[in-house]
């Protein structure tokens, strides 16, 4: 029907926030015709996402498709430039999947229901704008665009301490997506043509310390949001506080951003201060799947505990990253969309027991199995997915992501040993706090009866079909992984093959070649790089 | 035919798993009207399985009739250059196997039937036993090692949902995330163990991995003791499912879960994985002297440790779950002395024996709960058992059947097996014979202790003293009883009230349903007579499974029976066993021997056994409260220092002066709100200009 030209990309990143201007005028007597509207724009988006991917992406190319240009502002080089590759485009599907999810979730929002659907179609731009960008300023702007809906997400319809968790929010975010732009600015000024393209920038070769000093302002800026040890505390707090459909974002999309982030911009565009950085990566992926692990264990909060059991799954993420193979950085990016299901179904399923229990606490809960069995049932396949079990997607990355590391022949034997060692000790932790929260939560008697009649207490049919299509694709990526892991494939192995050229490069600059010792002399993750590029504008 | 029969060898386990989607998808969509069609689902799952179990015996019949082995795959996973397949392999070994599992699975469901008539998860209870029976049956057929590590692990889930069945009741809640986790501990080797080898063999064909593993110790690229630390590692996954000592503290308190997954899933089935692990990996650990040594002295310690403790248990189930220890330890002792055969040979008699005790002890139990109600401490409690084959007749003598079995005594299952495990161990190294010889005769007398107290002698179980003596031991602070919304068996409240008013059946227990003695006769005759095939001067067992390296001997060996080793050796076991038993019918049923007043003659001896050698409590001081207190120490030094610290920077470095104000006045929402427009509002400029 529509040609090739049709600006698909564009589409899908107008359409809610046109929608969303109509909000305001929308007539709302019952309070459930903006909610159907919501949806309804929300679902169609969807739909036209999902559409367009089908038609018109070829998923054995490697480079950007449904690309479209336009020169937004020409004065300093900003382009209304997207694209999808793919590294991109599960995200995409998997953002417009879980914020139509959300949204379907948030069916009983009373409290300013106008603003909250108004920022969640704000959201849903943001999002869809930040992964298809292939403009790095445009990029920025989609990345700053997302931070203030979910700020006043936290802030308004948050639990008791919204306050404190939003604010915490912003800082972090806010601080750190200004590394972004300055580390974005570095880079684009350095050539003899100032540009903000992702190929352009990824083609071209900078000196080592620009290079250096731009990883580590990503490394921190994406660090966060991927919840990266010792930047992780905002995450908890947040994801806690959060009200269900909002910590299905946070959890599902927002923590991707990170990772997408390091993917595209670490890896891809500074390969050589990759190789340098990735032992530190590797290092620090351990450190969250394991500190995030007994974290998780120690907490009496359900939100809390699956907030920190995000943290330990995001290391597999950081593991798979600087595996350089093509195996583990597939596994990469299977972990993110794996997770993205899972923490979403979780964090649903954690809303449907806080709206019948009014409370958080794990032990305040016990025995609720009896009154609502199905939840339950949607619990605990929830937390076995999440715990890496078999036949479930997660399974699958983890999997490959040790694959990965065990094939890997840029570390040494024994630094290989250690890390498998230890993220496999995350393996013993996962069901440790997984189980034991089931265990808390939904096994043996029930003390407290439960202020709701018994017989609308279990899950709805509305709740079961939002678990069951994050719970779906999560099996069937189990049980046939080539069904997710075919449609980036192409781009995984190239980015890989990427990272792989550059290595011999720098190898020759240090004689050493040791990646396997902890270069802890790698400059320190608190140099700000600002003061580089400000001298490299001059 | 026969192509026909092998290309479509995947639908053993579909089938199962259909039927248990296509229940679990009533369950949670139209969950009332698929509870009232109890029997409908019921009828379907076994239906299901029964096709699958005919497939499984039309494969044994072509395998023993020497049709080569078959293999089919297909890519399941790739990135760039790698790639992982997954398939099936129908050999020998598999089809033994899944002739095994699917004729246990199948009989465990028609008991099912009976044991869980009023329980009002008897649904949810048939999709979950269809679960597992698909997942054992993929595992058994998968030819390499991600496959079986998948359908490991699925096994594991289906037996934590299992245990932890009846969910109210809070020792199964701790025993099910007991199971998993200790379960995990032994995954965890075994991935280790896995991701070494593919490093060093690039491979997880069972074969290709063993010869090239031999290749590269002999040719030096790998160091010997790296190619036995990985064997040992993956060996870890074995010692954690097969409940081999330092892994076994689950399987006992997995007892919790109803009655017949400890029969299918804790006896006979599952827990063998381990056992038919090893056998898969020969390739790898045979050629690997101190891998397979270290096999041997587990599972020889590991049999012994098993009947030490179930000499002095009293509960039944548990006591029948230390005698599966220690009978899977003799299996990993065979393995490791290089008794291929034979330690497939005592699985398989094993299974058939000892899923009849289990499903023997849930008819007991069922029969008991009609006179001392739900309460699982007591109907289990073997104390107030006795004289029970006057009431159930069938249930007696299937159960002395197994008993007679496990004991080896001739010409029951378990001498033929056993009696070749302890012969082979004799030509690798005497002690483990010492070993296993002594274990013969523990065993021996703790089996019959239990017959005797439970089916001869006379009732105790309206002996008003010994129930509230023992309710007192199980739980002096629980005086409210907070009952059990279903129990064991959950027979029907209202009999149960009937009961209690003490109509009939109020004093006597009562034989099972039919459908819950018919599986125990039909079990009873492989426990008698399966041994058979495994004779030593005929072994048609050995002929079929053999080792892969040891295809040639075996016919050599074949031709030279020796009778008098033979019979020293079978008279030695034979001898030690009858030992046993007359120690325990002297104690326990003639009462010739007061056994309390052994108990007190060596009181350490009998508190150490009767409190497992004290594992749970050493595990829990070490383990599980040292993780405790290392999550709480994180968790403070998560919150004070790393939150504190980078808070605080965060703080110092960006709000200055202004902007600290607004924080405290909680009105950064408007702060936020600026920068947010300043950018907006910078964009828009821009590109207006």
């Amino acid at each position: 029907m529509f040609t090739d030209s049709f600006p698909w990309l564009t589409a899908i990143i107008l359409l809610p926030l046109v929608a969303s201007l109509a909000i305001p005028i929308l007539p709302n007597k019952k309070g459930h015709t903006v909610r159907w509207y919501t949806l309804g724009i929300a679902f169609l988006n969807f739909a036209l996402t999902v559409y367009a991917v089908w038609s018109s992406y070829d998923r054995t190319l490697a480079g950007f498709q449904l690309s479209e240009t336009i020169p937004w502002i020409p004065q300093i080089g900003l382009n209304w430039s997207l694209a999808l590759d793919g590294l991109s485009m599960p995200l995409v599907v998997l953002s417009g999947l879980i914020t139509t999810l959300a949204l379907l979730a948030s069916w009983r929002v009373d409290h300013k229901p106008r603003l909250f659907y108004f920022l969640m179609l704000v959201l849903y731009s943001a999002q869809m704008g930040v992964f298809a960008a292939t403009d790095a300023l445009l990029f920025f702007f989609m990345w700053e665009l997302e931070l203030v809906p979910v700020y006043l997400l936290i802030a308004i319809w948050g639990g008791k301490k919204r306050r404190y968790a939003a604010t915490k929010f912003i800082l972090y975010t806010a601080l750190a997506s200004l590394f972004i732009l300055a580390a974005v600015l570095g880079l684009a000024f350095c050539g003899e043509q100032t540009t903000f393209d992702l190929t352009e920038l990824g083609l071209r070769q900078y000196p080592i310390l620009l290079e250096t000093l731009a990883y580590v302002g990503f490394l921190i800026a994406f660090g966060v949001k991927l919840s990266l040890f010792p930047f992780h505390t905002w995450l908890p707090d947040a994801h806690g506080e959060a009200s269900a459909p909002v910590s299905m974002i946070l959890a599902g999309v927002l923590l991707k951003m990170g990772g997408y982030g390091l993917l595209r911009f670490n890896m891809e565009i500074l390969p050589n201060a990759h190789i340098q950085f990735a032992p530190v990566l590797v290092i620090l992926g351990v450190v969250n799947i394991v500190y995030g692990a007994f974290t998780a264990f120690g907490q009496t909060n359900l939100k809390r505990r699956l907030a920190y059991s995000s943290i330990s799954h995001m290391g597999f993420v950081l593991i798979g990253i600087a595996s350089f193979t093509e195996v583990g950085i597939n596994g990469a990016m299977l972990q993110m969309v794996s997770h993205g299901l899972i923490a979403a179904v979780l964090f649903f399923l954690a809303g449907v027991a806080y709206e019948r229990t009014h409370t958080l606490m794990m032990d305040e809960m016990t025995g609720l199995a009896k009154q609502m069995p199905k939840v339950f049932a949607l619990f605990t396949a929830g937390s076995l997915a999440s715990l890496a079990l078999p036949g479930m997607s997660g399974f699958v990355s983890e999997l490959t992501i040790f694959l990965g590391v065990a094939s890997s022949d840029v570390y040494s034997t024994s630094f290989k040993v250690v890390v498998i060692f230890l993220a496999a000790v995350g393996l013993i932790l996962t069901p440790i706090y997984l189980l034991s929260m089931l265990r808390v939560v939904f096994y043996g008697q029930s003390e407290t009866q439960l202020s709701l009649d018994p017989l609308g207490i279990d899950a709805k049919p509305r709740e079961i079909f939002i678990a069951l299509c994050l719970i779906i694709p999560v099996v069937g990526i189990g049980f046939y992984p080539k069904l997710a892991t075919s449609t980036y494939d192409v781009k995984t192995v190239e980015v890989a093959a990427k990272v792989r050229d550059a290595f011999p490069v720098y190898a020759e600059k240090q004689p050493s070649k040791s990646l396997g010792s902890l270069p802890f002399n790698a400059p320190a993750l608190v140099a700000p790089p600002m003061t580089n590029s400000e001298t490299l504008m001059d | 035919m026969e192509l026909f029969l092998y290309k479509y060898a995947w639908l053993i386990p579909v089938l199962p798993l259909v039927a248990a989607t296509l229940v679990g998808l009533g369950l949670i969509s139209l969950n009332k009207l698929t509870n009232q069609l109890r029997k409908l689902n019921a009828v379907l799952i076994i239906t299901f399985l029964g096709v699958a179990m005919g497939f499984s015996f039309a494969l044994l019949w072509s395998q023993i009739h020497g049709h080569e082995a078959f293999t089919q795959s297909f890519e399941w996973a790739a990135a760039g250059s790698f790639h992982l397949s997954m398939g099936f392999i129908i050999d020998p070994l598999t089809s033994l196997m899944l002739a095994i599992v699917t004729t246990i699975a199948f009989l465990v469901m028609i008991y099912t039937d009976g044991y869980m008539e009023h329980d009002p998860g008897y649904v949810r209870f048939y999709a979950y036993l269809s679960l597992f029976s698909a997942s054992m049956l993929g595992l058994v057929i998968s030819p390499n090692l991600v496959q079986v590590y998948i359908f490991w692990e699925l096994v594991g889930m289906c037996s934590y949902l299992l245990i932890g069945f009846w969910y109210d009741r809070p020792l199964a809640a701790d025993a099910c995330q007991k199971a998993f986790v200790v379960n995990r501990v032994g995954d965890f080797g075994l991935l280790l163990g896995m991701l070494g080898l593919y490093w060093a063999t690039g491979s997880f064909e069972f074969d290709i991995m063993g010869d090239r593993l031999q290749e590269m110790v002999s040719s030096g690229a790998l160091a010997g003791g790296l190619a036995a630390l990985f064997a040992i590692l993956v060996f870890l996954g074995p010692v954690a499912k097969s409940a081999q000592f330092p892994l076994h503290v689950w399987l006992p308190d997995a007892m919790e879960g109803p009655t017949p997954i400890s029969a299918l899933i804790h006896a006979a089935t599952m827990v063998a994985a381990g056992v038919f692990l090893i056998a898969r990996m020969y390739p790898v650990f045979e050629p690997i002297p101190s891998a397979m040594s270290v096999i041997a002295w587990t599972g020889a310690f590991t049999a012994f440790l098993g009947a030490s403790i179930a000499i002095t248990q009293n509960d039944i189930k548990k006591g029948l779950a230390y005698s599966t220890i220690s009978q899977l330890g003799y299996m990993v002792m065979a393995m490791g002395t290089g008794a291929y055969a034979a330690g497939l040979f005592h699985l398989m008699t094993h299974a058939y024996f000892k899923a009849m005790l289990f499903l023997c002890s849930g008819s007991v139990i069922h029969g008991m709960e009609g006179v001392v109600g739900h309460d699982p401490d007591l109907a289990q409690d073997m104390r107030l058992m006795g004289g029970l084959r006057k009431y159930m007749p069938i249930t007696a003598i299937t159960f002395l059947v197994g008993t007679l079995a496990i004991c080896g005594i001739p010409p029951f299952a378990g001498f033929w097996s056993k009696d070749e495990i302890l012969g082979l161990a004799f030509e690798v190294n005497p002690a483990l014979w010492v070993v296993g010889w002594a274990t013969a005769g523990i065993t021996a007398f703790y089996m019959f202790r239990m017959y005797f107290m439970t089916f001869e002698g006379q009732f105790r179980g309206t002996d008003e003293s010994i129930i509230a003596q023992l309710k007192n031991a199980v739980s002096p602070q629980n005086e409210e009883n907070l009952e059990p919304a279903f129990g064991p068996g959950a027979m029907d409240p209202e009999e149960l009230e009937h009961d209690d008013h003490g109509h009939h059946h109020s004093s006597e227990p009562h034989e099972s349903p039919l459908t819950m003695t018919l599986p125990l006769v039909l079990l009873a005759i492989p426990s008698f007579m399966i041994g058979w095939i495994g004779k030593p001067w005929e072994n048609m067992f050995e002929e079929f499974i053999h080792a892969p390296t040891e295809a040639a001997e075996v016919v050599a060996e074949a031709g030279e029976f020796d009778w008098t080793e033979f019979l020293i050796m079978a008279g030695a076991s034979v001898g030690i066993a009858l030992i046993g038993i007359t120690v325990a019918s002297l104690m326990y049923r003639q009462g010739k021997i007061n056994p309390s007043k052994i108990a007190q003659q060596f009181r350490p001896l009998y508190n150490f056994s009767l409190n497992k050698w004290y594992f749970d409590e050493l595990y829990h001081k070490v383990f599980v409260m040292n993780s405790r207190r290392l999550a709480r120490e994180m968790l403070e030094i998560d919150y004070k220092v790393v939150d504190g610290a980078v808070n605080l920077t965060g703080l110092v470095t960006v709000i200055t002066g202004q902007g600290l104000k607004y924080l405290e006045s909680g009105r950064v929402q408007f702060y936020a709100l600026i920068v947010f427009a300043a950018v907006l509002g910078f964009v828009v400029v821009s590109s207006v200009t």
